[in-house]
């Protein structure tokens, strides 16, 4: 016996008020109900949603609806009930599959567990709709590994909650194997469990509608299953379905309170399928001879060789039926294989049926002969037919096939194309630098550039420009150095400054420059 | 006729002044000359060395006019000390523009 001293009943009491968080208040209430202990249900009441209305995140009101559902019915707990609706408007719609919190799984799986275990408590339905139900079910039961203890805490919570609520139970209906039915296996087997995989028998389980998927054609309508130890047996094979897939619509009934129990399957139809009618026959180009026709059966090997070559084609035609019902079939795979026994060379065709589902394949060398790389020889003619709702996909050596090319297109040898030898090298091509004048016309044409500079100075001293009035003041003296620093400047740029670097010479250089001029031109201005 | 007007009616630093733009224009068209024959590789330095000889002329074009007591009347806040501060200007920056074209 756990006896509880007046302190620690003292402490639980005053931690609920409203200057605890909601998580306290959540494990004081807890720890009350627990142990028995006397609870003002309106003041904690109180003291909870004056405290929920300054923490406004998901986890603080999912706490604050498990602390509801620890406090007497007495008091109006709707203000708490109403928040369930308001947490379900902030859960997000994951491409319309799944619909979670952004905090992540384990705050969705509380919520639920949470939810559901309040409006037991109060007796009012929970305001989750059936499909949002179904896509938290997706979300919360979307792994199978989990990181943390407490994340797999809260989802065996909510497991709990959705299979034992008085409101909503999700029904999960499961095929026993792949849902595939044949002759050998007629019958349709299923098992309808509740969340935690718990079995549930006392339901009943009925077909609502079968309908093909190819044709659209319904098949069967309202048919119940039959209980048949842990399973639901349905025999869909009784109604001689044509092979295929097909949509089954199933509903569970047997509680009010099921949900999700509207299943769709698809089902998939096996059978078995038979070669009938194979005729292989050579036939003249010219049409001048009659074709000579072989019948051969499955399986046996027909006879003797037959030939193409540039007079005659080879033609193969045959029939599928589907053995158990006689009924003409179109399997997704019907390819001829010819194998060169020589070379090991292979080429694989596909037969296609005409308007009356027979199968044809004509060979013609001459429009053929690319895909056969021209070599001539003895080929292995096989049949492959398969499909998924076959049972028995067949590979059958037909015949021999003696195929000739005209001579001139034989390559001497056959080279199997290998894939993964090395390839040519490929060699760069670097740029081409550009074309330039021989460096004799170039020289030349700078000594030509530099001639004017020659006349120039003759032309100068004929006319009689001299420096006679040069005064050396020191204005003068420094304006011609500091121009003379500029033109170097000009220089020392092309060569090895950059912009910013000359900007800032030329600044100073300039400035100087600028200050001697203006003071060496005052002074002959005022000479004049 | 008109060369004996000239050499009679023109001061000598006009002369001085025309002698030199004699010479960037001959310089100028022989640079041009050289890119029509033998091509425009490297295109930037023809680009640079024509603008300079065109920049060239042109400023002393201005700075001739300016220049001219003949003109005086049109450049009454101008003296000619102050057109000649202006070519040098002018000049330092059209240059500068030129080197960096240069390459």
């Amino acid at each position: 016996q756990v006896a509880i001293s007046n302190e620690t009943r003292e402490l639980l009491l005053a931690a609920v008020s409203e200057d605890s968080s909601v998580t306290q208040i959540f494990h004081a209430v807890g720890a009350l109900s627990g142990f028995g202990l006397p609870l003002a249900s309106q003041e904690a009441l109180s003291a909870l949603t004056a405290r929920l209305s300054k923490e406004e995140n998901v986890l603080a009101t999912i706490q604050a609806l498990e602390t509801a559902s620890y406090l007497s019915q007495q008091a109006d707990l709707s203000s708490i009930v109403e928040e369930i609706e308001d947490l379900v408007a902030r859960l997000d719609d994951l491409g319309g599959v799944y619909l979670q919190f952004e905090e992540g799984i384990e705050t969705t799986a509380l919520f639920v567990a949470a939810a559901y275990k309040l409006s037991d408590h109060v007796g009012t339905e929970p305001a989750i709709k059936e499909d949002q139900v179904i896509q938290l079910m997706n979300a919360i039961f979307s792994k199978k590994n989990f990181e943390t203890l407490s994340e797999a805490f809260s989802v065996a919570r909510a497991a709990g909650a959705l299979s034992q609520n008085r409101f909503h139970l999700p029904v999960i209906v499961v095929p026993d194997g792949p849902a595939a039915v044949s002759h050998h296996q007629p019958v349709l087997r299923l098992q309808v469990t509740n969340v935690m995989s718990q079995l549930l028998t006392q339901v009943s389980v009925k077909l609502d509608q079968a309908k093909s998927v190819s044709s659209k054609a319904t098949v069967l309508q309202q048919l119940p299953f039959t209980l048949s130890g842990d399973f639901f047996e349905l025999n869909f094979m009784s109604v001689k379905p044509a092979s295929g897939y097909y949509d089954f619509s199933i509903s569970v009934d047997g509680d009010k309170r099921f949900i999700a129990n509207k299943v769709e399957l698809k089902v998939k139809v096996s059978t078995e399928v038979g070669i009938i009618n194979v005729d292989l026959s050579t036939v003249d180009k010219d049409q001048s001879i009659a074709p000579k026709t072989t019948r051969v059966a499955y399986p046996a090997k027909a006879k003797g060789s037959f030939t193409a070559d540039s007079h005659q084609n080879f033609a193969l035609s045959f029939q599928l039926i589907d053995v158990n019902s006689g009924a003409e079939l179109i399997p997704h795979q019907t390819f001829v294989r010819l194998h060169n026994q020589k070379t090991g060379q292979e080429v694989v065709f596909v037969a296609e049926p005409d308007s009356k589902n027979v199968y044809k394949f004509e060979l013609d060398t001459s429009e053929r002969k690319t895909e056969f790389d021209s070599a001539s020889g003895t080929y292995t003619l096989y049949l492959i037919i398969g499909d998924a709702t076959l049972e028995n996909p067949i590979l059958w050596n037909v015949a021999d096939v003696v195929i000739t090319f005209p001579e001139e297109d034989a390559p001497s040898t056959v080279q199997s194309k290998n894939l993964f030898v090395p390839k040519p090298e490929i060699q760069h091509l670097f740029r081409e630098p550009e074309k330039r004048p021989p460096t004799v016309v170039s020289n030349t044409f700078t000594a030509l550039v530099l001639s004017p500079l020659l006349l120039l100075l003759i032309l100068w001293f004929k006319i009689g420009a001299n420096i006679s009035n040069f005064s050396f003041s020191p204005s003068t003296i420094v304006f011609h150095m500091g121009h003379a620093a500029m033109l170097g400047l000009m220089y020392v740029y092309w060569t090895q400054l950059n912009m910013f670097q000359t900007l800032k010479y030329l600044a100073i250089l300039g400035g100087i420059t600028f200050l001697a001029g203006n003071r060496m031109l005052a002074q002959k201005a005022v000479k004049r | 006729r008109f060369l004996s007007e000239y050499g009679g009616g023109t001061a000598g630093r006009l002369k001085a002044l025309d002698a030199f733009l004699l010479y960037v224009l001959l310089t100028g068209a022989l640079q041009f000359g050289y890119c029509l024959g033998v091509g425009t590789f490297p295109f930037n330095s023809f680009l640079s060395g024509f603008i300079s000889a065109v920049g060239s002329f042109i400023l002393g074009v201005c700075l001739r006019i300016q220049i001219n007591p003949q003109n005086k009347g049109e450049f009454q806040g101008i003296s000619p000390e102050r057109a000649f501060a202006d070519f040098l200007f002018a000049n330092t920056i059209l240059h500068l523009v030129v080197i960096n074209f240069v390459g």
